[in-house]
């Protein structure tokens, strides 16, 4: 029976550790991976951009907050894949090393050299640790950081990054690596050639962006053709699916969000004053055209981008301290806004946000669900409780004789029920001890057992693109373990409670002429 | 109030009989236990059952008193409510002629009015017990269940004494001889060698009072008169005062007084 007790009281700490451990760990995994790829703080006006932003960048550095600061644009657009597939994806015009001082672009750049072999590669099959014909990984990796690629005169052009999965030409192996898809080719032999479609040594990726007027609609669409430089492994399933990078100048470029001389426009007051009845014109007066402005009367339309990236100093792990930089942001943008009126949005308008608070309803529903979880399993666990009660109650049954030698040998009622409780607390410490063992051995090595279910049982609980992530969090957090160790000893000596109680009530002379 | 008479049929020497006799004839300093008054009554079901119906009885400092009657004459129920394992009932005062006050007092200490707390104490100190069925705890070695009584005294300052309490444990065993067991399960002993270890529990706390309900009862004759034999023994280095509930008339030919009980009162002694 005490075994049974410290059966269920295993069972439950563990469950309820797991849940939380692997819900948490999601959670935080999706809090921190902005800092993944789109720092602390975002300031954004989407689509149109904003003018000045370097001014505001060199503004938001001298901030003692501000670790680094770098422009984005965003925007939708379309891909045309080698094998013939057209893909809508977020496309986001960076300066590679800019972009890297306020995300983690260094780390997340996939075909790059290692030396190690990934913990599960025993036969390092990585194709990351050999070589690769005509180029080197120190070079894709290199380009891929610089958004650029060689062309055969030796000059370099720009070139895209691509998530890992965008392309749909690489599988994971259950190693935990990727692998560049092969394809075959039929030979004039008859014979068939194995090609490797990895698309940073030859790929070539058509795409096609929507630039917009000032009113919002479509210009024209722009295509170009872009080579593959490298391609990204945010760990965010849906980043790496559906985002593409290109260099920031492109991007501006082929949105017409570039600097350039533009034609002022009317004046307005102008304009009012022609509204009325429409004058036709008079045929015996010689046509008129209208007026076309010298060089010398266009204006300078400088650059804009769509986003401000700011990456905040020190290792801005609390909701707290992304406030706190926001708050600063936000200062520095009303002094810019005030400095360009009527040229940049006002600083009421601007988006200014930190990561979490422009995710607030995807992170708020994962809290939520988290919650209802650990809701729900805290419940399940309330059944140990009573378990462990009804499992005491019977031992406490079976243990009535006993418990009359005790009391004649001079014991007291509460010195008994005493005995029931430390009884208790004895199974919920070694219960919750060998729970917090399993639940740490289960979610230690979560994803292997997840990838076996998935081979031997065809179960897979994980889909990464449920659930944004490719890997299960797999860390269990010491404060989690402590409330969920303290949560176990608890409640198996609040279930002792109840049958150490009836013990004390127990009458000496009945519990010794119990049968 | 019965008078206590020395058995004609006890082995004590009839010196020491006459010595008790003259002793109970004068209650005062070496009277150790006074029992009067007492009544008990259990309810079975809707039916009220009484067992005791006003027991009086005296017994001297180191006196051995054996409690002789009928299965049900509620020999083993006075046992337990002079060991405070059970109260007396209280007097009913809407009764013609009220009932008067019990009383059961050990060593001048009322017991009847002791509170839980002292009531506990007062098991733990001041009385052994030593039943029938010996009633060791059968997880425990033998040494663990003679210690038990030890660390139930000594509650949270045990741990300070659990050296000497271990020691004293397996003295008593040693004494008992039992000294082969120690590490032994109850259910790995004969009846007679349990009952050796009901009684080293009984002595741990060095009782001056030693209460023992048919402890040959349940043994054959020959490991019955040893067992008695150890008992008495023990009283006599201890100077214990001590009662034994039994209804075999030779057991209880080896007391220095027999008190008869029949239908729940002393019918003689």
């Amino acid at each position: 029976m005490p075994l049974l007790a410290s059966v269920a009281v295993i069972l439950c700490t563990a469950m309820v550790l797991i849940v939380w451990s692997v819900m948490g760990g999601f959670l935080n995994m999706l809090i921190g991976s902005g800092r993944t790829m789109t720092g602390d703080v975002i300031i954004t006006w989407p689509n149109a951009g904003f003018a000045y932003y370097d001014e505001l960048i060199a503004d938001l550095k001298k901030e003692p907050l501000v670790e680094a600061a770098a422009p984005m644009i965003e925007t939708f657009g379309l891909i045309a894949l080698p094998d013939g597939r057209k893909e809508t994806v977020t496309v986001r015009g960076i300066i590679g090393p800019e972009f890297a001082k306020v995300s983690k672009y260094n780390d997340i750049l996939h075909w790059k050299p290692i030396k190690e072999p990934m913990p599960k590669d025993e036969f390092r099959e990585d194709p990351r640790l050999g070589n690769i014909d005509r180029l080197s990984w120190s070079e894709i990796y290199d380009n891929g950081l610089n958004l650029r690629v060689k062309d055969k005169s030796g000059e370099y052009k720009p070139a895209m990054v691509m998530g890992i999965e965008a392309s749909g030409f690489n599988y994971r192996t259950p190693e935990g690596f990727y692998q560049p898809a092969t394809r075959r080719q039929a030979m004039p032999d008859g014979t068939f050639k194995l090609i490797d479609m990895f698309l940073p040594r030859d790929g070539k990726i058509l795409l096609s962006l929507a630039p917009l007027d000032e009113s919002g609609r479509v210009v024209e669409m722009v295509s170009r053709n872009f080579p593959i430089a490298n391609e990204f492994q945010s760990g965010v399933y849906e980043v790496d699916e559906r985002v593409v990078l290109i260099p920031l100048d492109v991007a501006q470029e082929m949105l017409h969000l570039h600097a350039a001389k533009r034609i002022p426009k009317a004046n307005p007051a102008k304009e009012s004053a022609s509204v009325g009845p429409t004058v036709l014109p008079d045929p015996n007066q010689p046509e008129t055209f209208p007026d076309i402005p010298s060089v010398a009367n266009l204006i300078d339309d400088p650059a804009r981008a769509t986003h401000v990236l700011i990456r905040g100093k020190g290792d801005m792990e609390s909701t707290e301290q992304a406030i706190a930089l926001r708050k600063r942001c936000e200062a520095v943008y009303a002094a810019f806004a005030e400095r360009h009126a009527h040229h940049v949005p006002a600083k009421e308008s601007i988006r200014i946000l930190t990561w979490e608070e422009q995710n607030e309803t995807m992170i708020g529903a994962v809290k939520t669900e988290t919650a209802l979880l650990l809701v729900l399993f805290m419940i399940i666990s309330l059944v140990a409780v009573f378990l462990i009660l009804a499992i005491f109650w019977s031992m406490v049954a079976e243990k009535t004789k006993d418990i009359g030698v005790l009391r004649a040998v001079g014991a007291s009622g509460a010195g008994v029920a005493g005995l029931w409780v430390m009884y208790g607390l004895a199974i919920g410490l070694v219960g919750s001890a060998l729970g917090m063992v399993l639940a740490f051995t289960i979610v230690h090595n979560i994803n292997p057992i997840h990838e076996w279910l998935g081979m031997k049982l065809g179960i897979v609980v994980w889909n990464p693109k449920v659930y944004y992530f490719t890997i299960i969090p797999n860390k269990v957090q010491l404060d989690t373990a402590i409330i969920v160790f303290v949560f176990g000893v608890l409640s198996s000596a609040i279930g002792a409670l109840v049958p150490a109680v009836r013990a004390a009530l127990m009458h000496p002379v009945r519990a010794l002429r119990f049968e | 109030m019965s008078t206590a008479v020395a058995n004609p049929s006890s082995s004590t020497p009839p010196a020491a009989r006459a010595g008790a006799s003259n002793a109970m004839s004068k209650p005062g300093a070496d009277v150790a236990l006074i029992v009067s008054n007492v009544y008990k009554t259990y309810r079975l079901g809707r039916v009220d059952v009484p067992v005791l119906r006003g027991v009086d009885l005296t017994v001297r400092q180191s006196e051995f008193v054996a409690i002789l009657g009928a299965s049900g004459s509620g020999k083993s129920t006075l046992l337990h409510l002079i060991g405070g394992l059970d109260r007396p009932d209280k007097p009913k005062a809407k009764s013609a002629p009220p009932t008067p006050k019990p009383n059961i007092a050990y060593q001048g200490r009322d017991i009847t009015g002791m509170s839980a707390r002292t009531l506990d104490r007062y098991r733990a100190q001041d009385a052994g017990f030593v039943f029938q069925f010996y009633h060791l705890l059968p997880e425990l070695s033998v040494l663990q269940n003679v210690v038990i009584a030890g660390m139930v005294r000594w509650g949270w300052a045990y741990s300070a004494r659990a050296s000497q309490c271990k020691k004293q444990a397996a003295e008593l065993l040693d004494h008992v001889g039992l000294s082969h067991r120690l590490r032994h399960k109850p259910t790995e002993l004969s009846g007679g060698e349990r009952q050796r270890v009901a009684i080293a529990r009984a002595l741990i706390n060095q009782p001056s009072l030693l209460l023992a309900d048919e402890p040959t009862g349940n043994l054959d004759r020959a490991t019955g008169d040893t067992i008695l034999d150890m008992i008495l023994k023990i009283r006599r280095e201890r100077n214990l005062t001590m009662l034994v509930v039994t209804h075999d008339e030779q057991t209880a030919a080896r007391a220095d007084r027999v008190v008869r009980l029949t239908d729940g009162k002393v019918a003689s002694s």
